[in-house]
């Protein structure tokens, strides 16, 4: 398998529109273009091989399915993971004829998926610094009054700053990477130091995002502990996701009309501490996610 | 408030479009500086200009929305419907000026990002996608297919739900999300994300240890990993997990930073044969 220079753009134009400052829009954007099983099926219709496409796809999302990026703080790039890893996760696979839905292919895909999710982190932080040039036209548009240009500066400009750092990007590392990986490949092997760190460190980075998060919930100590419950019940009972959140309801509703019953019976502790919690919650109010 | 002639009234269509600027708008032009200070600012404008045929005094008006703003992208569309409320009564004369309305946006977006992002990122994301990676095992793209269509309409139905919800409560909805209900609402809701993020984490996170130590016979004697799970399954995760949030919350340790130290852990780790990934190719 090999990538053309038509089917390296295409994939560069994907990468513009997925990853943030996503220009598909945060929802179709980043929050589906960009989400490494929607990417396996991109890559495998531009590549010709949908399922290969998906099998890397599925492989890479199981690595960052709990990646959540709160904070405007990201540790690995969607556009690296899905349209520069996918493509030469596929291409590596086919060339070494391995089978397609094998561990071992899957284990080839989490690697250059990880290996390239985090250095393409800089694309992330490139794209962010560039758009500070846009903002400063359009303060400047903003004082003179030229209202109407700030549609250029939200919608226009930040093109720009993905021609430079991913549409380029992608399409040059995915043309020539091809035979980068193999080269990678064999300078890095699996068992050296440098890749097992690496993949150590993909493996704990979705801690990092679930700590965001975390610091966002948890304003005392015993917020804890339904967070504690649920990893309980997934780790120990086995529970999927959707048993676990039926569960949970039974938990909000609890809440919600204790709380609720404290407030009307005069000055409850409740309230109170309801006060002090969404007072200490507004505290770090610079959260988002990318 | 008496001398409005002729009350100003913004239409479904002007609002349809401010609403279509924050879905496609909101992190366009992101950077860490103003994050999202300027999808704000856009998708003010067709508001800004239906209430205000003065050019002057749209100019005078964006100044409120300048401020720095960041919040959960798909929940705070509703802070853009209170605001759109809000510009409507201020152009009707209300007793309502920049300073109030950028009291309200501050205020709101913390509470906003904080349920947002657990509920949205850390909830209902993975759970969509822990059902559509089982559709797609063995390489089939209806998992992947069943993700765009579910999530894309949830997220534009669910979001043009809040704006509009947003709007048509104006600062009611203030005082829902920061009063009393909505504290308790709140708390209900962190609740569900935190055992949903908590059973994100064990199911798709695992953080485990290869430690093995050999006695002279080379028969294992003390297989790390086994007697950790033995205490508590998942137990390296949880602590890994807590580690990161202690640096960050309590030490303010940078989430970069956070991941550097991270780095060195691991290649530490993996020297003293504490981590092995255990992967071929």
């Amino acid at each position: 398998m090999t990538i053309s220079w038509l089917q390296a753009a295409a994939l560069g134009l994907f990468a513009c529109l997925c990853s943030n400052s996503c220009m598909a829009g945060q929802a179709v954007g980043n929050y589906t273009i960009g989400r490494p099983l929607v990417g396996g099926l991109v890559c495998g219709i531009i590549l010709g091989n949908i399922p290969l496409g998906i099998a890397c796809g599925v492989a890479m999302q199981l690595v960052y399915i709990a990646l959540v990026t709160p904070g405007g703080t990201v540790s690995a790039d969607v556009r690296a993971i899905s349209y520069i890893g996918i493509p030469l996760a596929m291409v590596a696979i086919s060339a070494r004829g391995l089978n397609p839905l094998g561990s071992s292919a899957a284990d080839l895909a989490k690697s250059v998926g990880t290996l390239v999710g985090t250095v393409g982190t800089v694309l992330y932080y490139a794209v962010a610094t560039m758009n500070l040039v846009w903002q400063s036209f359009g303060w400047k548009d903003v004082q003179k009054g030229k209202l109407d240009r700030l549609y250029a500066v939200n919608f226009g400009w930040p093109w720009i700053s993905h021609a430079l750092f991913s549409f380029l990007p992608t399409m040059f590392l995915t043309y020539y990477g091809a035979t980068a990986v193999t080269v990678l490949r064999n300078a890095l092997p699996m068992d050296g130091i440098a890749m097992k760190t690496l993949f150590t460190v993909g493996g704990m980075l979705p801690c990092v995002g679930i700590a965001i998060l975390l610091r966002q919930i948890v304003n005392r100590p015993t917020d804890f502990i339904p967070f504690l419950v649920g990893f309980t019940l997934a780790a120990s009972l086995h529970l999927n996701l959707v048993s676990v959140t039926i569960i949970s309801l039974l938990f909000a509703v609890i809440m919600y009309e204790i709380e609720m019953n404290t407030g009307s019976t005069g000055t409850g502790s409740g309230s109170s501490q309801a006060q002090t919690a969404s007072n200490s919650g507004s505290d770090d109010d610079d959260e988002e996610d990318i | 408030m008496e001398e409005t002639q002729n009350t100003k009234k913004l239409d479904h269509k002007t609002l349809s479009h401010s609403f279509h600027l924050w879905f496609w708008g909101a992190l366009t032009c992101f950077s860490q500086e103003h994050m999202q200070t300027f999808g704000y600012m856009s998708s003010m404008l067709p508001i800004l200009k239906k209430l205000y045929p003065n050019h002057d005094d749209q100019v005078d008006a964006i100044h409120a929305y300048t401020a720095f703003f960041n919040t959960n992208p798909m929940l705070g569309t509703v802070i853009i419907g209170i605001t759109a409320s809000m510009e409507e009564a201020r152009a009707n004369g209300k007793d309502i000026d920049g300073g109030t309305i950028n009291d309200m946006r501050a205020g709101l977006m913390g509470p906003i990002a904080g349920i947002g992002d657990s509920l949205i990122d850390g909830t209902l994301i993975p759970i969509l996608l822990g059902i559509s990676l089982g559709m797609s095992s063995g390489g089939s793209p209806v998992g992947a297919i069943f993700y765009i269509i579910v999530w894309v309409l949830i997220a534009y139905f669910g979001q043009r739900l809040l704006y509009f919800r947003g709007y048509s409560l104006g600062d009611k909805a203030v005082g829902f999300l920061v009063g009393k209900q909505g504290s308790a609402v709140r708390h209900a809701i962190s609740i569900i994300g935190s055992m949903v993020v908590g059973g994100v984490l064990a199911s798709w996170v695992n953080v485990t240890t290869s430690l093995r130590l050999r006695g002279a016979n080379g028969k294992v004697f003390l297989n790390l990993q086994s007697k950790l799970d033995s205490i508590f399954p998942g137990l390296l995760t949880v602590a890994v997990t807590f580690f990161c949030w202690w640096l960050m919350a309590k030490r303010h340790v940078s989430a970069i930073w956070t991941m550097l130290i991270l780095v060195a852990i691991s290649l530490v780790g993996v020297l003293l044969g504490f981590f092995n990934p255990g992967l071929s190719y």
